[in-house]
């Protein structure tokens, strides 16, 4: 870290000093901490005291319509066993959720704890495993371990279930410690063994987890230096109170919600701080995160690249339009992120691993394909979308997107050709600000978060 | 790298497609070199990706200590192929064994690294960079690409990656970013009229000041440099009869039609797993092993009469073989040393040596051959670069290539 950084670095996690966010503060809030908001989400956020705006977004709860709709789309999924449209499943209530914020941290978390239903290949445990995370998600993080440790979809994922006695299966208990709590380094080859004998006998009974104390190896573990453990949960408390752990969590938030690239550790420090002072809460770091000079600082802005979803779901919210699930499923597979079908146990790597040449067309060509499509439905309809977002000019348009969706202002120049190319291309049937959005798209920057 | 001409056969599709206005200039300046030609050497990667069960690949038949460790998973004197009264193939390898009889195939025998990683990420990682410690910020391919890279021209690497996973490490650079694609279809650019405008107006300057903008950036040419130069190919592409039906020969089919019309690139990528058999092993790993061998078999089959044979090695790794002993799930946990395969014409049928399976680390197999003397032998004795600079030592290298 640079000097000046350096003398910064705790100062950048005091809370932003404002009282009111500016529009563009606001869709960064928006964006980072759920999708996105759109125009006139974002005129009300700036009218409101900034505090409020951020706890508002982090105890919103869900609307009781979409609850029920989800319970029945459940039902289908799990009666014809269906695990390929979990995704669609997932997709319909991102576009619906009034909690935004809460839906975001579950996708986080699904990427920690991966689980994937091409191995699982049940609909039912995939589901439930969503509902345990999505009830977890701002609880303290041992809970959440527990839970995830008893979890029939993640037992099935990682061999758990069939951990016995006499015959240890390493698989869960290495990924536990690498890739849930404490990553690489933190432990030995010897802690693997240890922690893989205190996880035997935890096992899946019809789809119900059950502890098998006939296949429990009760004589005691030395793991990670301390002598006498016995049980999976022992296990579990001690491995999330090591110093490591804390650090580790908060280091994944931080690539999460702030920024794609490494930061110095010591600007991790307080945020792990922050999490042991709280008992492994997630809510209090997360108001940390959204509440500081640093989120709303060059450490944060455009330091992110958009996940498909984010993406996709972004766009919608930013526009006030909702699209066919299933077909937005299958492009999203395409861009590489299926939702319940992580690529491997570590999760999506994120950043700039989402991008390669064929993403990066498939990306511009999802853009048009949403804003195209004829299942695509737009708050008040399509011919009206210019009007609902004040734009009477390509420059009103090219501005307006620029507003709701990059991440930093465009230099003068690329405004000029961008409002170029829309006022010669536009058609009566798109509108400026769809064709905006579609001109932008083509943009490297359009990618930034 | 790419300065090594083998053979120049003049008046190639390449130069037909090199001399079209659609390819950009950076492909131009790759071929106006007058480096790249037909008869330069391709080099094809297959990485097994969850740690390939090296044991049950290349079995121990004749040991009692293979058959002591193994009871669930074990595939027996009755069923292997044999090699000999020690060692056999997996059942599902019959195309490896036909080419190693033809001389198409070298086994190189027990394969790893000092300190042997156990996590898939990181011994990726190593394998990818040639690196035993981090950081792992490039890879070995990459570093060769690098070595090479026209910085005026800058952008389409002569690399290539087939596939739906992220780009690999092994392919990453510094100065250059390599295309990668799912498939020929996926680089279509939708038609419309808004789109196809902002993509050919628009062409932003690298400002050098963003790391995540500069990227973006160059990723947004790469792409567009390698639709262009795709357009020139036509439709969709059909997988030839003798392929099987399957995912890895649908992407081999695709590289050799790739190479038939000298597309450019020397280092093709694909992947095939996972081989993370902790749990009823048996079933799943012979799947794979077929599909590994029949893929691999086709495709060299298919540039033996396409008359390419000579032009063309692939190597088949995989980040870490698996315990000598199974688990209690009828599998196999991760492990370290395991055999790697390198296929061509007018190879060694084996290098190296099996390890043993009484004198154990860990529970684990000990290394006999360093993969960096893999990687120094292809460099050297294939793509005729020095490998030193590029593996950052001196490694020996064997006498696969004869």
């Amino acid at each position: 870290m640079k000097t000046a950084t350096r003398v910064l670095a705790k100062d950048l996690w005091l809370p932003y000093e404002t009282d009111r966010l500016t529009p563009r503060e606001a869709a960064h809030l928006a964006r980072r901490a759920g999708f996105g908001a759109d125009w006139s989400e974002i005129q009300a956020a700036v009218d409101l005291a900034f505090f409020d705006v951020v706890d508002g977004l982090l105890t919103a709860g869900e609307n009781a319509e979409l609850d029920q709709q989800s319970q029945a789309m459940k039902a289908v999924i799990q009666a014809g066993n269906l695990p390929v449209q979990l995704p669609a499943w997932w997709l319909y209530r991102l576009q619906q959720t009034a909690s935004q914020a809460r839906e975001k941290l579950v996708i986080f978390w699904h990427g920690h704890f991966a689980t994937s239903a091409a191995k699982v290949n049940s609909a039912f445990p995939m589901l439930a495993q969503n509902e345990t995370i999505r009830q977890f998600a701002l609880e303290p993080f041992e809970q959440m371990v527990i839970a995830i440790s008893r979890d029939p979809a993640m037992l099935l994922y990682l061999d758990s279930a069939t951990n016995r006695r006499n015959n240890p299966n390493e698989n869960y208990a290495r990924e536990l410690m690498e890739l849930f709590c404490l990553g690489i380094g933190n432990y030995t080859e010897h802690d693997v063994r240890e922690l893989s004998r205190a996880f035997t006998g935890w096992e899946i009974v019809r789809g119900q987890f059950t502890f098998n104390q006939f296949q429990h190896d009760p004589t005691p573990k030395n793991l990670l230096g301390k002598a006498g453990i016995e049980s999976g949960e022992e296990a579990i408390a001690w491995i999330v109170t090591r110093p490591a752990a804390a650090r580790f969590v908060a280091q994944k938030l931080y690539r999460f919600y702030v920024s794609d690239l490494a930061p110095d550790p010591r600007l991790l420090e307080p945020l792990a701080n922050c999490l042991r002072e709280n008992q492994f809460a997630i809510r209090p770091v997360l108001r940390m995160i959204f509440t500081s000079r640093l989120f709303f600082s060059d450490l944060a802005y455009a330091k992110k690249i958009r996940s498909p979803v984010e993406l996709a779901i972004g766009l919608l919210r930013c526009i006030g339009g909702s699209t066919s699930p299933t077909q937005l499923s299958s492009s999203l597979a395409e861009l590489g992120q299926s939702l319940f079908y992580p690529p491997n146990v570590k999760g999506w790597d994120g950043g700039m691993r989402w991008i390669n040449s064929t993403t990066m067309i498939g990306r511009i060509n999802l853009v048009t394909e949403i804003l195209t499509n004829a299942q695509t439905n737009f708050v008040g309809g399509r011919n009206r979308l210019d009007r609902r977002f004040d734009v009477s000019s390509a420059a009103d348009a090219v501005q307006r997107v620029e507003m709701i969706w990059c991440a930093q202002p465009l230099e003068d120049s690329h405004r000029r050709k961008l409002i170029d190319i829309v006022e010669r291309t536009v058609t009566r049937r798109d509108g400026k600000l769809l064709c905006a959005f579609k001109a932008l798209a083509t943009t490297a920057e359009f990618q930034l978060g | 790298m790419f300065v090594n001409r083998r053979r120049f056969l003049a008046g190639s599709a390449a130069a037909v497609v090199a001399s079209t206005s659609v390819v950009p200039r950076i492909w131009g300046a790759a071929n106006r070199r007058a480096t790249r030609s037909a008869g330069d050497r391709v080099l094809v990667v297959i990485q097994l990706s969850g740690g390939n069960d090296g044991l049950n690949t290349v079995i121990p038949y004749g040991d009692d200590a293979y058959h002591r460790n193994r009871f669930a998973v074990r595939i027996g004197q009755r069923e292997v192929l044999k090699i000999d009264d020690y060692l056999g193939w997996h059942p599902s390898l019959r195309g490896f064994e036909n080419m190693q009889q033809a001389g198409n195939l070298c086994v190189v025998q027990g394969v790893g690294y000092p300190n042997p990683n156990r996590s898939h990420f990181e011994s990726m990682d190593i394998w990818h960079s040639a690196l035993l410690t981090p950081p792992h910020r490039t890879g070995w391919i990459g570093r060769c690409f690098d070595g090479q890279a026209d910085q005026t021209s800058a952008n389409l690497a002569p690399g290539l990656h087939l596939g739906d996973e992220p780009l690999p490490l092994a392919m990453t650079g510094l100065n250059i970013m390599v295309p990668s694609l799912k498939s020929i279809e996926s680089l279509r650019v939708a038609a419309d009229e808004t789109v196809r405008t902002a993509l050919d107006e628009i062409d932003e300057t690298l400002e050098t000041k963003d790391e995540l903008i500069d990227f973006l950036i160059q990723a947004r040419r790469t792409a567009l440099a390698a639709n262009r130069r795709l357009e020139a190919l036509g439709g969709a592409q059909d997988v030839p009869r003798v392929y099987p039906r399957t995912e890895l020969a649908r992407k081999l089919a695709l590289v050799s039609k790739l190479i038939g019309i000298d597309f450019g690139p020397r280092v093709y990528y694909v992947s095939l797993g996972s081989f993370d058999t902790h749990s009823q092993q048996a079933n799943a790993h012979a799947a794979l092993l077929a599909e590994l061998a029949g893929a691999v078999a086709a495709f060299h089959g298919d540039l033996e009469s396409s008359g390419r044979h000579d032009q063309v090695r692939t190597i088949c790794f995989s980040e870490f073989g698996r315990r000598v002993k199974e688990n209690g799930s009828a599998g196999t946990d991760h492990g370290t040393a395991a055999p790697l395969f390198v296929a061509g014409s007018n190879l060694a049928k084996t290098a190296g040596k099996y390890p043993s399976l009484t004198d154990l680390v860990d529970g684990d197999l000990v290394f006999n051959v360093d993969f960096r003397s893999v990687y120094a032998t292809l460099l050297e004795q294939w793509l005729e670069i020095d490998s030193q600079p590029i593996l950052g030592a001196k490694f020996d290298t064997l006498g696969l290539l004869s």
